[in-house]
């Protein structure tokens, strides 16, 4: 277990909004690693900072506290033009609105080419056209699509071009945010089983953010429960499934919908009052009640929560 | 199979009923049918889930019981009955006064935009009382109070005062429940009710719109893509594609033992269903433009074992039981027998598992 | 629907029907149309509207006109004095006949060979005006509005200049410098892209955020490519406009500098300072003509510019691409 190999640590980051006066804290005290090769889920609800996570990783949002190491190097703050080029090439995102996140102004040609004309490397004018074209293949378009403009597309068409843009760059990690919760529920799968195929073939680790635990379930090896800005727990998959403690992923657990109507009539969702950790002389820290299994408790929690554990 | 409540139902009174319903909208000087003869009874007191895509036309289908199409649309043929009148011949707003609010009520998918933010929503659930049920002033106010703490907003008196941007998405849409409750109306559409809202909330709103059909007597219709909001709350299922209801019956014979192609397909690609490492089913392809016609089964094109059949001739209604109905071909008895996937009889056998369990 | 009309349907139907069709994945694939081209449909959508089409003729009418008119047989210059060659007078006032189309001014000068030269004066400022001003407003106003550190910079140089009345700044320095086509130009676009830049600068606030940019900004597209191709695209049609408006305006602010005496001298005419002698006659019914002919070439070229912009800032939304 403890050779797999860390391709992103995060340690202790802390996210900002704001001047000073009018401060916003998004994201407070986070660490979490990705291993080479698995996809991570992350999950929360709306507002819950996780999508501030993803982009404080691509360097979209500016870190204030913390570090982010990829593959050892620190890639948070300030740091040289190899190593931004690099990190642009290896971190890569697929976004959540494939209607709000393609340039309707372009041409799917120029869209999926976009990184290949950052990065300069693609030789000739045709092996450009070769790669866009691949590209498309893979993602399962047909190479005639380069030609049009996005609006000829349907939502899930857009999402995997938005797929293939990223491709091009031959990324490492790829950061998900969302790719399937704008979609609809016969599209989704199409989406879901060309990133699984993707992962297979190329040997992407994903980090995968989603709001929908049984999407998040079916497609991760381990997950991370984010609330209000703090990971609250983060296990295997199987294992906070079997055992989850905290009693905000209980009540996030118990919300999944199931599609059975005799089930889901009957079902009790467990509602989470955050007021019932007594943090104010006691305050709760980051621990591994089990192996793989980490939670945000305190002392009197942990003991509960062990006692929970079978 | 069916439950008690649901037979007693079905046998009950229709309060809407849509016959061969076709809606056509002007786009860019092209046309584009977005109803293509939908039918529809709606028994009093059933809350009917209406599920499809997005373009599948399930919104607008229920818009027209309400003579809120967009100005470029219009019914083309086909009737909708509501207590003798027939809605598709309503022409003028004066008509539709009549209907809106006191007899269908709606609650749309997003509460900020359905929210006046410069009223207190005390005022805008009291407006709504006032329009509606004839009363004034004191007596309004304290029903509109009574209302907001039925739809779970505790201290309800302090909270009139408040202005829409104070409370939070959940509490939002509890508001707009509220003011469509304040209608007193009979039927009352929910649009995506709970697609803008975080999965617990949308436990608790479901919970509370369950509890509100029995208080106020509504009849609910559900217009939603997630097959779990279904599952939650539907006594009955009719799933739209491409302009039609394809597949109507209750909602254990829609999710246990669904007989068309498309409704297969959907049940099969939910994750919750998947095998981790496996592939999960995935429908190919995207939904047919509209702009065309379209001729057989819309969605024999995506259908991996359509009969040839479905590219020629639109299929009709099959009766598989007096509440189920399909439409596809494979129920004609010439069809060669298809099992359903693999995915529908696993969903049948969780059941029998958990059913038992259940009982 | 009852069984009975079901099987009534279904009895004709030939039974071979009844067998699996050939399945082809790829089809499900394929969408509606192909071959979209952005300014091909612009185009098309624009050549719909007959009013448009109409007016963009005229308006290339009259521009063609103004370059050729010199150059036509029988024309009459539009500085000299005409003499009667009876009387050895000058030819003043004379109203429009067979010799002097639009009539004489009041001093002899042929009306009709100065509204062409002053048209042809006019659109050129306007057409000068305009086109600097799009060019520094966008590029301006896309730096103002994209890079946030010189946002804080370009809107206090902003707020310092626009607070000095646009007429000021016109009167003063056409005040300092030689009355003269440059220095009207001049004039008017030292004001004039304030407002395109800071109209563009709130445009692409709106955009700025939207997740194909930040998509392009992961994938490492420098700045300057996202303004000329994530940006401007989206913003062409509404700068169309503005440019389209921004001519008339022109034209207007030259009527206006030469109505309080500013304006050119009038060995070069223009519309401006031809209204403005026309309008010193308004109240002599017999003279009118020389207030109206200069009046209906502004009329026609401003109600067309604008007309043809807001047209064609519709035809170049996608939105009303089919």
């Amino acid at each position: 277990m403890n050779k797999r190999e860390k391709l992103l640590e995060v340690k202790n980051l802390k996210v900002e909004f704001g001047k000073k006066n009018n401060k916003f804290v998004a994201i407070n005290d986070v660490s979490f690693n990705i291993y080479k090769g698995e996809t991570f889920g992350l999950v929360g609800e709306s507002g819950s900072g996780k999508t501030t996570i993803g982009r404080a990783i691509i360097r979209i949002n500016p870190v204030s506290g913390g570090e982010i190491l990829y593959n050892g190097k620190p890639i948070s703050g300030k740091i040289d033009d190899d190593l931004d080029k690099e990190i642009t090439k290896k971190i890569q995102m697929i976004f959540q609105d494939p209607m709000a996140s393609l340039n309707e102004r372009a041409k799917v040609d120029y869209i999926v080419s976009e990184g290949l004309y950052n990065l300069k490397n693609y030789g000739s004018e045709e092996n450009r056209k070769k790669i866009v074209e691949q590209a498309l293949l893979e993602v399962g378009l047909l190479p005639e699509f380069a030609s049009r403009f996005p609006h000829e597309f349907s939502g899930g068409q857009r999402q995997r071009i938005g797929i293939a843009r990223v491709l091009v760059m031959e990324p490492e990690l790829v950061i998900a945010d969302e790719p399937i919760s704008a979609l609809d529920v016969s599209i989704r799968a199409q989406v879901i089983n060309l990133l699984s195929d993707l992962q297979e073939k190329k040997g992407l680790t994903y980090l995968f953010i989603a709001h929908d635990l049984s999407v998040v379930r079916f497609i991760s090896d381990r997950i991370a429960v984010i609330h209000k800005g703090k990971i609250v727990e983060l296990a295997e998959t199987e294992k906070l499934f079997a055992n989850p403690l905290h009693p905000y992923t209980r009540s996030l657990l118990s919300a999944i919908p199931t599609p059975n109507p005799r089930l889901e009539k009957n079902k009790k969702i467990e509602i989470y009052d955050p007021s019932c950790h007594k943090y104010e002389d006691n305050p709760p820290s980051w621990v591994e009640i089990e192996p793989e299994h980490f939670i945000l408790a305190n002392e009197i929690e942990l003991e509960q929560y062990k006692r929970m554990i079978k | 199979m069916k439950h008690k409540a649901t037979e007693e139902i079905l046998n009950g009174e229709i309060v809407l009923s849509v016959d061969e319903i076709v809606i056509k909208f002007n786009l860019r000087g092209k046309e584009l049918t977005a109803i293509r003869g939908a039918s529809l009874d709606l028994h009093k007191g059933e809350s009917l889930a209406i599920v499809g895509e997005s373009g599948s036309g399930k919104s607008v289908f229920t818009k027209s019981f309400m003579g809120l199409l967009d100005s470029n649309g219009r019914i083309e043929s086909g009737t909708i009955m509501y207590k003798g009148d027939n809605l598709a011949k309503f022409k003028t707003e004066d008509d539709w006064i009549k209907i809106r609010g006191k007899e269908i009520a709606m609650v749309f998918q997003d509460p900020m935009t359905s929210l006046n933010p410069l009223k207190t929503i005390g005022k805008q659930v009291q407006e709504s009382i006032e329009l509606h049920q004839n009363l004034k002033g004191e007596e309004a106010k304290k029903l509109a109070i009574d209302i907001l703490s039925d739809v779970g907003i505790s201290d309800s008196e302090k909270r009139f005062k408040q202005y829409p941007h104070e409370f939070s998405g959940g509490m939002r849409q509890r508001v707009v429940i509220a003011i469509a409750v304040a209608c007193n109306p009979n039927i009352l559409i929910c649009d995506e009710p709970t697609t803008a809202l975080d999965v617990t909330i949308q436990a608790q709103i479901l919970q509370l719109l369950k509890n509100l059909q029995k208080k106020y007597d509504l009849t609910i219709i559900y217009i939603t893509h997630d097959l779990g909001v279904v599952a939650n709350v539907a006594d009955r299922i009719a799933v739209m594609y491409a302009g039609d209801i394809i597949e109507l019956g209750t909602a254990d014979e829609v999710f246990f033992d669904p007989k068309h192609p498309y409704t297969w397909a959907l049940l099969s690609s939910l994750p919750q269903l998947g095998i981790k490492g496996e592939p999960l089913y995935s429908i190919k392809g995207t939904p047919p433009n509209l702009f065309k016609e379209i001729v057989g089964d819309a969605f024999a094109p995506r259908n991996p074992k359509a009969l040839k059949i479905d590219f020629v001739k639109r299929p009709p209604y099959f009766e598989v039981t007096p509440t189920h109905k399909a439409r596809t071909w494979l129920l004609d008895p010439r069809s060669p027998k298809i099992e359903p996937p693999a995915m529908i009889l696993k969903m049948r056998e969780m059941d029998e598992k958990w059913g038992v369990s259940n009982e | 629907m009852s069984t009975k009309t079901i099987n009534k349907i279904a009895d004709n139907i030939d039974p071979s029907l009844f067998e699996f069709a050939e399945y082809d994945e790829s089809k499900a694939e394929l969408t509606g149309y192909s071959n979209y081209s952005f300014w091909r449909s612009t185009i098309q959508v624009f050549l719909k509207n007959k009013v448009a089409v109409v007016l963009l003729l005229i308006v290339g009418l009259v521009v063609l006109f103004t370059l050729v008119q010199p150059y036509l047989p029988n024309q009459k210059l539009p500085n000299k004095i005409y003499l009667d060659p009876a009387t050895g007078l000058q030819l003043r006032n004379q109203s429009p006949n067979a010799e002097y189309w639009f009539g004489t001014n009041s001093i002899g000068q042929d009306l009709w060979a100065r509204i062409w030269s002053g048209t042809r004066t006019s659109l050129f400022i306007g057409f000068a005006v305009g086109l600097f001003e799009a060019l520094v407003g966008i590029t301006i106003g896309a730096l103002w509005g994209y890079v946030r550190k010189l946002d804080a910079v370009i809107t206090e140089i902003y707020n310092v200049w626009d607070n000095i009345p646009t007429t000021v700044v016109l009167i003063i320095l056409t005040y300092i410098m030689k009355p003269s086509i440059p220095t009207i130009i001049f004039a008017m676009c030292m004001t004039g892209w304030l407002g395109m830049a800071r109209f563009v600068r709130n445009l692409i606030i709106i955009i700025r955020d939207r997740e194909y940019n930040l998509a392009s900004r992961c994938l490492g597209t420098p700045t300057s490519r996202i303004i000329t191709k994530n940006l401007l695209p989206y913003l062409v049609s509404v700068i169309m406009l503005r440019m389209a408006l921004a001519i008339p305006l022109a034209i207007g602010n030259e009527v206006f500098l030469s109505y309080i005496g500013m304006g050119l001298p009038l060995d070069i005419p223009s519309l401006g300072n031809l209204i403005n002698e026309g309008r010193i006659l308004m109240m002599s019914p017999a003279l009118r003509y020389q207030l109206l002919f200069p009046a209906a070439v502004i009329s026609i070229v401003t109600v067309s510019f604008y007309v043809i912009g807001n047209v064609f800032a519709d035809s170049a939304d996608p939105r009303n691409h089919v």
